[in-house]
């Protein structure tokens, strides 16, 4: 149980006060022909609130903010999802809200203590390259998506918990330098610069240049948490030559992106709404549409629009329940990432990867808002767990879980080394 | 949309506002519980220097000169990555990662060593104890 089990109940009721507020709109705003769907609407999320609350205590943590604020949002989401063209249960977005909170438990379990994962570091590698045989093998002609059936999914996102954990669990072995030649060389930073770069490549091959933004947020921010750690020697030419690299990659990029790409940096939606700029012109007029307080759940007009529920998410939740509710949402997520300013992680691991997943989901909510604002090109890039994708939803949810255990981390050995410790004490006597 | 239904959207939002706000009060109560339980697992250590106390916050913390050290003591005696503070299981363990003036636990040069309560340390001039904390410093 919590610590403060006050703050825990204040903190369930509180939650569920927020979801039923959304289920009386509904009720009384929504575009319903009977009673039927909202019932079972309004039990689903009820359910799944009470059943989360009754299940978390049992992980015994010291921290469940997080676990708060992603069963608000996860649930929100299954309420907007629920709403998109009338209102009935969006039985496909439940289960993977399900999904996403069996990962976040499973992410918990694996990285809150750092002297055990540290030792695995290999399998993240081993993960990663299982990862590119399998897109290069199985997705296809140079796409991201395997088929299966009904079932579509998009192993790319698997990478991002894989590759957050490989920048955080190197940091440490950056004081293992080898020297080659006159050089000092540490074998984790020219594993990690190699992963980048076949990580971007692959993105190119697979035309997903969309992510690409996400996993070169993350990078930067673990190569940032590297020049902090003690010992890794903040170096000004370092930066600066890093800073230098990065523009020029930009420039390149900008300058030698494939023809669909320069046709979304230099596309213009007003005079092509049939064609590039059909999406962005119409996410704007329901942003416009909605106003502050929206039309109401179910009587907006983008649930007619391909991609409604993923890519222009944020302009069908502003359409529907208001552009102050679609800015909640979002503060809402970036309240989550921002825990851990307010309880900060007490290891460079942990730091790491809090700051990895925060670099990775502010990063993915500005390519989509912004590019359905038409302020940056459109990405098609999801919002976490806002919009729909079971893939993307269990992986964000795996990252949400990463960051619970950086609020939640233990700190002590584990059994099988504490026992060869012992055992090495009596050899010594 | 009529003004009832205003009130409700607006209902609606101002009670996702205040259940976000309590979500950060528990926060910062949590943090209070997390403090207790770090204080427990180190044994709530700080290094005291005449009228400067340096409370242990992390798991691994760098005493060097450069700015970018966890604990800086400018002194030119002091290497920029002087020593490193480690704790596992409730002991602190201190290394030297390569300094010029060595650094000395209860006058004895050491490599690296674990550190006991009332423990002297000498970094090139400084002299720094080891010693359990009174106050209840907040990170």
């Amino acid at each position: 149980m919590s610590a403060n089990p006050i703050s825990f109940a204040f903190s369930c009721i509180f939650v569920i006060f927020a979801h039923s507020a959304m289920l009386v709109n509904v009720f009384i705003n929504g575009s319903y022909e009977s009673l039927t769907p909202v019932i079972t609407l309004a039990a689903a999320v009820l359910f799944l609130d009470i059943a989360y609350f009754v299940i978390i205590p049992f992980f015994r943590q010291s921290s469940y903010t997080v676990d708060f604020l992603l069963l608000l949002i996860l649930n929100m989401s299954v309420i907007f999802q629920s709403c998109f063209g009338g209102v009935r249960l969006s039985v496909k977005h439940y289960i993977t809200v399900i999904a996403a909170l069996a990962a976040c438990r499973a992410g918990y379990l694996l990285c809150r203590n750092y002297k055990w994962i540290q030792r695995q570091r290999k399998y993240f590698y081993i993960g990663i390259g299982l990862l590119f045989i399998i897109i290069l093998t199985l997705t296809g002609s140079r796409r991201m998506w395997i088929s299966l059936g009904s079932i579509t999914i998009q192993p790319s996102e698997f990478i991002k918990p894989l590759f957050i954990l490989v920048c955080a669990t190197s940091v440490t072995a950056q004081q293992k330098k080898h020297k080659i030649l006159c050089f000092n060389v540490v074998y984790e930073n020219l594993a990690l610069w190699g992963l980048t770069a076949m990580i971007c490549l692959l993105q190119w091959w697979c035309r997903d240049l969309g992510s690409l933004p996400t996993f070169l947020g993350i990078y930067i921010s673990g190569f940032l948490f590297r020049i902090c750690y003690p010992k890794a020697k903040l170096s000004k030419k370092t930066f600066i030559l890093a800073g230098i690299v990065l523009l020029a990659a930009a420039l390149a990029a900008m300058k030698f992106a494939p023809a669909y790409v320069q046709e979304r940096l230099h596309v213009d939606i007003w005079s092509d709404t049939n064609g590039n700029g059909y999406q962005q012109s119409r996410a704007l007029i329901g942003i416009a549409n909605g106003g502050w307080f929206g039309k109401g759940p179910g009587n907006g007009y983008l649930c007619n629009i391909f991609a409604h529920d993923n890519d222009i998410v944020f302009a069908t939740v502003c359409e529907e329940w208001g552009l102050l509710y679609a800015l909640m949402m979002i503060c809402v997520i970036l309240i989550m990432l921002a825990i851990p300013l307010i309880n900060p992680p007490r290891s460079y691991y942990h730091g790491t990867i809090a700051a990895g997943v925060c670099a990775a989901f502010t990063v993915q909510m500005a390519l989509n808002i912004f590019g359905s604002c038409n302020m940056i090109p459109f990405t098609g890039v999801t919002i976490p767990f806002i919009s729909s994708g079971g893939s993307s939803m269990m992986a964000s949810g795996f990252m949400i879980g990463m960051l619970v255990a950086a609020q939640s981390p233990i700190f002590k050995e584990s059994a099988p080394k504490q026992k060869k410790v012992k055992s090495m004490r009596r050899l010594a006597q | 949309m009529n003004t009832l239904n205003l009130i409700l959207c607006a209902v609606a939002a101002a009670t996702l506002d205040i259940c976000a706000l309590v979500l950060i009060l528990t926060a910062y109560s949590e943090r209070r519980s997390c403090k207790k339980r770090w204080d427990k697992l180190t044994g709530t250590m700080e290094l005291a220097e005449q009228s400067m106390t340096y409370p242990l916050v992390c798991d691994e913390i760098l005493i060097g000169r450069h700015a970018s050290a966890d604990i800086r003591l400018p002194d030119i005696s002091v290497s920029r990555y002087h020593a490193m503070l480690t704790v596992s299981n409730g002991v602190w363990v201190i290394t030297d990662i390569g300094s010029k003036s060595g650094v000395f636990v209860n006058g004895n040069l050491i490599k690296q060593a674990v550190l006991r309560e009332n423990d002297t340390i000498n970094i090139g001039v400084r002299r720094l104890i080891f010693r359990r904390r009174s106050d209840s410093y907040v990170r």
